[in-house]
């Protein structure tokens, strides 16, 4: 085609080609728009409404079948009744509705014309007294004329109204004789009818329908979108971003729509109600309100994106929601996120950031349940962990371990504990996957030989103070069922009902026969404190018989097939090596052979000894000689463990195997800890020394949320759970409680116990604990566990004789005067009282007590001290120091029930409300109470039972 | 084959031949300026790229970052104009050679048209097509927005923008000093000085390819080998860590590679004489001052001799050590890598005390 002159292309060419590049220019817009506007969780709305729908039809149906069909209908038919009566009534009804209308605009205008008349008389008012304070008589005079003269005007009126809105009022009367038989009815019906047309309501206004339409179209929907990003601002609960401390926007409720409405508990995920909706969180009224907490403040993830279903890193919780979630939403591990959201049986984790220096947590039973765990197999002696610091080493003192135990028995013990006990706490470190070997199984039965020798020569000497005399061993196994020592120990064998306490305070008693030296034992049962004074074992205050019977019980439990395991000893060859190894560690190999040329062949036991006690950190658990309590444990410090990046954790060659999470890194550390070991060419003195403890997937479970919780997050003060004083205060006592195991036999408000699964009437066996800082006076509490004296004379188990200090007894009796501050009930303060000077008696109340008494037949259980039958309850005349007025008068006697629902105590005032003898003091129950508790403090003693011997 | 990829595309490697086809380049011009080889090339590219997105690492890799794409763009772009200015400029030049004037000089190409609509109509296309390009782009890859930046949670491998990458692949050649402010501010200021150094007045206004033989090597050295081919192997080839990784290799973050470098005066001082280091520092590095202060004053004199002659006089003695010092400066690098890759060099001159390492 020719060109025009002065043109390069052909004009109808470029307009073609401007034409096409136009409308792909639109389709792109269109595009982009489309692309902005389409996002997954909006599709996740819509169908949230669906769901919504179906909730309130459901729960529509449900108001319709509880309201009484035939009651509306007959309702409704009184109302048209009604209805057809006023419109029959229509002349005289129009009438007055005609004077009513007359009568309002009376009103109307009345109103109009009284407040002109009062502003201007407000305003010659103010003229007047301006003009007269400024010395103007004449023109003062002139205002006050007409002042005087609106102010009459507006006085009547006001008359005037008065009358009026009078007239309105009859009118009124007048019209509801006609109308008011239907108004009532109306209401009556709309009682019945109230909840459906509210949900009716909700129902319309969350249907879709043209309006629903415009406003969420695009370009529109800034406006007043009813698809919308929902959003919690937590401020309580900061993220990190740069230095700069920000607070969470949770919008997950974007998608878990209704997590906040109760209702939906049945719906499937993401539609579901909050499974702890009223007592734990979201809820309004709940502990942890959503508005305050949002929800990854427990939960975690990237809660502020919600783009899909990845971009905020939900978890999934099992193997299979994974496969799952990898093939319906295309899930996988989110490398870079530091912290993606706990998977569910996890979240408790959360609780340890805000929650600390506190021993167990309300609600948070698997929290409670891995920081019991921690206790009982002693992770922290190893490891550093928040909140664990003051605690005891987990294991036994080994200071004087030569009286206790034959040097073959800790070297077959070290060498594994599980071929003893199977259920030993002492974890195994050798024979396992990464050093079962024969090489270094040599090595390392050289260095256990090394170390049992080491142990027992540097024994202290210790002497039994009892020599050992074989008593009943069927009297004994009675004994250890009944005094309480399966409130912290087991054994096997033991009979019903007894064998259903599972305690691990203390050592597994099983076998005990193969370990210990008979007279230890008996000189241990006996006085614990003689051969440890620290130990928190207990003194049960046996007779030497008891002991002896005890003794002779636990001697004959032996372990057959431990005892015909071979012990071994020492290969000298092996020893010099791995010495010359740990010798020539900074030296050349000549200088430390020629140091190991000089030594004798008892010190080089004693050297391999000490360096393997400390290679494998014995002393972190056990109290060594030699090992001073500030040498630093051997493992790592796990506090910021549930922050450390995932490349810090090391994988060894398990990257395939291992999930790459910090859960999963947790789960397969605890359950082999020499995984890691594995395939990778370690030398000997490189292997992995955690040891293995045999845990179960579910104890594993509850370790970790522990761990897990250990973050380096920082919380603001708003955030966090703040002790205050005699929080605590209380916090420090439930560390000494649970440091002597308080809970294995007391249930103390509603937690421990254990000892009472053997017991099917909790009144034989160790009393609950409930309310026991209001219970008892602070000072008679003191001296009680200093030095126990008898109460329940009927109760077989004993309380034992602690070993407490002075700090250790203050501690746990503030703690339970804590606790029970919340108590509404508890109007005293908890000091010392004062019992004496508490009887003055009001004319004929000591004649009425005593009727009562008599009627009511106290001593028929509180049989000490009145008559010579079995008691069935303490002895009242200790009660007066014992127990604190208010807690008698309050609580015990009006309602028992309320304090140990167990208790044979009769509800005699049924929670004050009745009288217990009638015809008594006016039947007026508190009268009768205090009458009660002064005739028990009339013949109370001034002092506690004879204490029993130590 | 993959393993042998795997293998050669080391940078040592890789280098060398990129150098080598380079230099072939420049030699058998004429071959290459052709549009047989431009197709052939084309052909050879797509298949090969396409070939390697078959690959499920590479892929894994590439698609991690979404701003992995534009380097592909980057690649063929870059040997498009490459190739269709060779082409243009060997065109002209055969006319010339025949004794004809440059294609662009002919009459009917002189002729002068209006700027509406043939200038301003055909901007407004391009600006439509560009942004339905980029609308395009950004919807089918969306940008790789991460985290807010957290200092205690460094990605591994931190990566500059792709169009910096050539830079953070001196760095590992040279010190900061020098890779991250001397030779970026020299390539700038050389940039901004070739106009003013450029005297030959040819091919103004038409392409060619002999008449200005020598700039346009020494550009395109600096251009292809230096700067689009560091980048690419920063994209590509560099892994967590910074450490070499083939394209169809996995990144492992404890990939492990014995890289024990040593300076030039232990090379000197320890290993040769077989004594301790001297005290003094410059004694101490007097064999790496040497090498240096040799590198200019025996390697100018040298260059002078093949081309001084010709451009000394053309160009005057300012522009024309100018020239000499940015070629001598550039060419420090490939020297450095080599050294690097040869003996394990660290530095020539090795001063922590005074923050000098060269």
């Amino acid at each position: 085609m020719k060109k025009e002159p002065g043109m390069a292309y052909n004009m109808k060419t470029l307009n073609k080609v401007f034409a096409v590049l136009s409308i792909l220019f639109l389709i792109s817009t269109i595009w982009i728009v489309l692309d902005d506007y389409i996002r997954p969780w909006k599709a996740v709305q819509i169908k949230g409404l669906e769901v919504k729908e179906k909730v309130l039809l459901e729960q529509i149906k449900e108001a319709e079948e509880s309201t009484d069909g035939d009651k509306v209908r007959s309702l409704n038919a009184k109302i048209m009744a009604a209805k057809k009566d006023i419109d029959s009534k229509d002349q005289e009804v129009s009438k007055v509705k005609e004077k009513l209308a007359e009568v309002q605009k009376k009103i109307y205008i009345q109103n109009m014309k009284n407040g002109e008349d009062g502003s201007r008389a407000s305003e010659y008012q103010f003229k007047y007294e301006h003009a007269f304070s400024h010395n103007h008589p004449k023109q003062a005079a002139k205002y006050k004329i007409k002042m005087d003269y609106y102010r009459v005007r507006f006085n009547e009126g006001r008359d005037q109204l008065k009358v009026f809105q009078q007239e309105e009022k009859k009118i009124n009367n007048e019209m509801k004789t006609y109308t008011d038989k239907k108004t009532s009815l109306e209401k009556e019906l709309e009682k019945l009818t109230g909840t459906k047309d509210l949900l009716l309501t909700s129902m319309k206004s969350s249907q879709k329908g043209l309006v629903w339409l415009i406003r969420n179209m695009p370009f529109i929907d800034y406006l007043d979108p009813t698809i919308k990003i929902h959003q919690w601002e937590v401020k309580n609960v900061t993220e990190d971003r740069y230095f700069q401390q920000v607070p969470r926007v949770d919008r997950c409720k974007t998608c878990h729509l209704f997590i906040d409405t109760p209702g939906f508990e049945a719906q499937e995920q993401p539609y579901k109600t909050h499974s702890k909706l009223t007592e734990l969180a979201v809820g309004a009224n709940s502990a942890h309100p959503a508005k305050l907490f949002g929800c990854s403040s427990c939960h975690q993830g990237e809660s502020h994106k919600v783009f899909d279903f990845r971009s905020p890193e939900h978890t999934p919780s099992s193997k299979e929601q994974m496969v799952e979630w990898e093939k319906k939403y295309d899930w996988h591990y989110p490398h870079k996120k530091p912290q993606p959201m706990f998977p569910l049986i996890y979240t408790e984790a959360s609780c340890v950031k805000c929650h600390q220096g506190v021993e167990y947590l309300p609600m948070a039973n698997k929290l409670n349940e891995g920081k019991k765990l921690i206790n009982t197999y002693g992770c922290y002696g190893c490891h550093k962990i928040e909140g664990y610091q003051d605690k005891v080493k987990p294991g036994p003192a080994l200071k004087k371990i030569a009286a206790k135990v034959t040097k073959e028995f800790i070297t077959k013990w070290v060498w594994n504990p599980r071929s003893f006990n199977e259920h030993a706490k002492m974890p195994s470190f050798f024979m396992q996957a990464h050093n079962s070997k024969e090489e270094f199984a040599n090595k390392n039965k050289t260095e256990v030989a090394a170390m049992a020798e080491f142990l027992i020569s540097k024994s202290e000497e210790y002497k039994p103070f009892m020599k050992y005399k074989a008593g009943d061993a069927d009297k004994g196994k009675e004994l250890i069922q009944t005094v309480g020592c399966i409130g912290c120990h087991q054994v096997e064998g033991l009979d019903e009902p007894w064998n259903a306490v599972k305690s691990r305070k203390g050592t597994y008693l099983t076998g005990t026969g193969s370990k210990v030296d008979p007279d230890w034992l008996v000189s241990w049962l006996k006085k614990p404190s003689h051969y440890q004074e620290d130990t928190i074992m207990p003194s049960f205050r046996l007779t030497d018989s008891e002991v002896s019977n005890i003794a002779t019980y636990l001697l004959s439990l032996k372990n057959e097939k431990f005892a015909e395991i071979e012990s071994f000893e020492i290969d000298k060859k092996l020893r010099d090596g791995l010495l010359t190894e740990y010798l020539a560690q900074f030296e050349p190999i000549a200088m430390a052979e020629a140091k190991l040329a000089k030594m004798t062949d008892h010190q080089r036991n004693m050297e391999l000894g000490k360096r393997s006690v400390g290679k494998y950190g014995c002393y972190s658990c056990h109290n060594i000689d030699g090992f001073s309590p500030d040498r630093a444990p051997i493992g790592p410090e796990l506090n910021g463990f549930g922050s450390k990046p995932l490349t810090q954790l090391g994988y060894g060659q398990q990257h395939d195997t291992v999930g790459h999470s910090r859960h999963e890194w947790l789960f397969a550390h605890l359950k082999q800890p020499s995984l890691w070991d594995k395939g990778v060419p370690k030398s000997f003195k490189d292997l992995n020394k955690m040891p293995n403890f045999y845990l179960k997937d579910d104890e594993i479970h509850s370790i970790s949320t522990v761990i897990l919780g250990l973050v380096r997050d920082y919380v603001p003060l708003a955030g966090q759970k703040v002790l205050n004083a005699e929080e605590k205060l209380m916090a420090e006592g439930k560390k000494v409680a649970s440091k002597y195991n308080c809970y294995g036999c007391h249930k103390i408000d509603g937690f421990g116990g254990d000892i009472l699964a053997a017991y099917d009437d909790y009144n034989m066996g160790p009393p609950f604990l409930m309310k026991q800082g209001h219970r008892v006076n602070s000072d008679w509490f003191y001296k009680f566990l200093k030095n126990v004296h008898p109460i329940r004379s009927y109760v077989q188990a004993r309380m034992p004789s602690f070993n407490f200090s002075n700090d250790e007894i203050n501690k746990l009796i503030t703690y339970f005067n804590a606790t029970h501050k919340d108590a509404k009930t508890f109007h005293e303060k908890p000091s010392f009282l004062d019992n004496r000077g508490m009887v003055k008696w009001n004319p004929g109340e000591r004649d009425a007590a005593k009727q009562m008494w008599e009627e009511l037949a106290c001593t028929s259980c509180h049989t000490g001290g009145f008559n010579s039958e079995e008691a069935q309850a303490p002895n009242l005349h200790f009660a007066k120091k014992r127990l604190r007025v208010s807690w008698l008068r309050d609580v015990w006697l009006k309602d028992p029930t309320k304090v140990m629902d167990y208790s044979i105590m009769p509800n005699f005032w049924e929670n004050g409300t009745i009288s217990a003898v009638e015809g008594v003091l006016d039947d007026d129950p508190k009268k009768q109470i205090n009458a009660m508790i002064k005739y028990l403090w009339e013949f109370g003693y001034d002092k506690s039972p004879e204490p029993f011997k130590k | 084959m993959k393993n042998i990829i795997d293998m050669i595309m080391a940078p040592e490697y890789s280098f060398t031949a990129v150098v080598v086809l380079f230099i072939l380049m420049i030699k058998y011009v004429d071959k290459i300026a052709t549009k047989k080889f431009g197709y052939s090339l084309l052909l050879g590219m797509t298949v090969f790229i396409g070939w390697l997105f078959t690959d499920n690492v590479f892929r894994l890799n590439f698609f991690a970052t979404n701003d992995n794409v534009p380097i592909i763009f980057l690649v063929f772009l870059v040997v498009w104009s490459c190739w269709f200015s060779l082409y243009k400029g060997i065109q002209n030049d055969n006319r010339i050679a025949a004794g004809g004037v440059p294609l662009e000089a002919e009459p009917e190409n002189r002729e002068k048209v209006w700027s509406w609509p043939n200038l301003v109509y055909t901007e407004l296309f391009a600006i439509i097509a560009c942004t339905i390009f980029l609308i395009v782009w950004a919807i089918v890859f969306k940008s790789p927005l991460e985290e807010p930046a957290n200092p205690t949670w460094a990605p591994n491998p931190a990566k500059a923008p792709w169009y910096f990458l050539g830079l953070q692949e001196m760095l590992v050649y040279f010190d900061p000093w020098l890779a991250g402010v001397l030779l970026p501010g020299l390539i700038i200021v050389g940039l901004v000085a070739i106009p003013y150094m450029d005297v030959n007045p040819k091919g103004n206004g038409y392409y060619t390819f002999r008449e200005r033989k020598f700039a346009i090597t020494t550009f395109l050295f600096g251009w292809l080998v230096l700067w689009v081919f560091l980048i690419i192997i920063g994209t590509f080839l560099r892994g967590p860590n910074w450490v070499y990784y083939g394209p169809f290799e996995v990144w492992d973050a404890h990939k492990v590679l014995a890289a024990n470098n040593v300076n030039i005066s232990e090379y000197f001082w320890i290993k040769l004489l077989n004594q301790g280091l001297p005290k003094n520092i410059l004694v101490r590095e007097i064999a790496g001052i040497i090498m240096t202060v040799g590198y200019f004053v025996v390697g100018i004199p040298l260059f002078n001799k093949f081309f001084g002659n010709k451009y000394l006089k053309r160009m005057g003695m300012i522009r024309y050590y100018l020239m000499v010092m940015l070629i001598f400066m550039t060419l420090t690098l490939p020297i450095k890598m080599y050294l690097r890759w040869s003996i394990n060099l660290k530095y020539i001159i090795f001063m922590p005390e005074f923050e000098f390492n060269i």
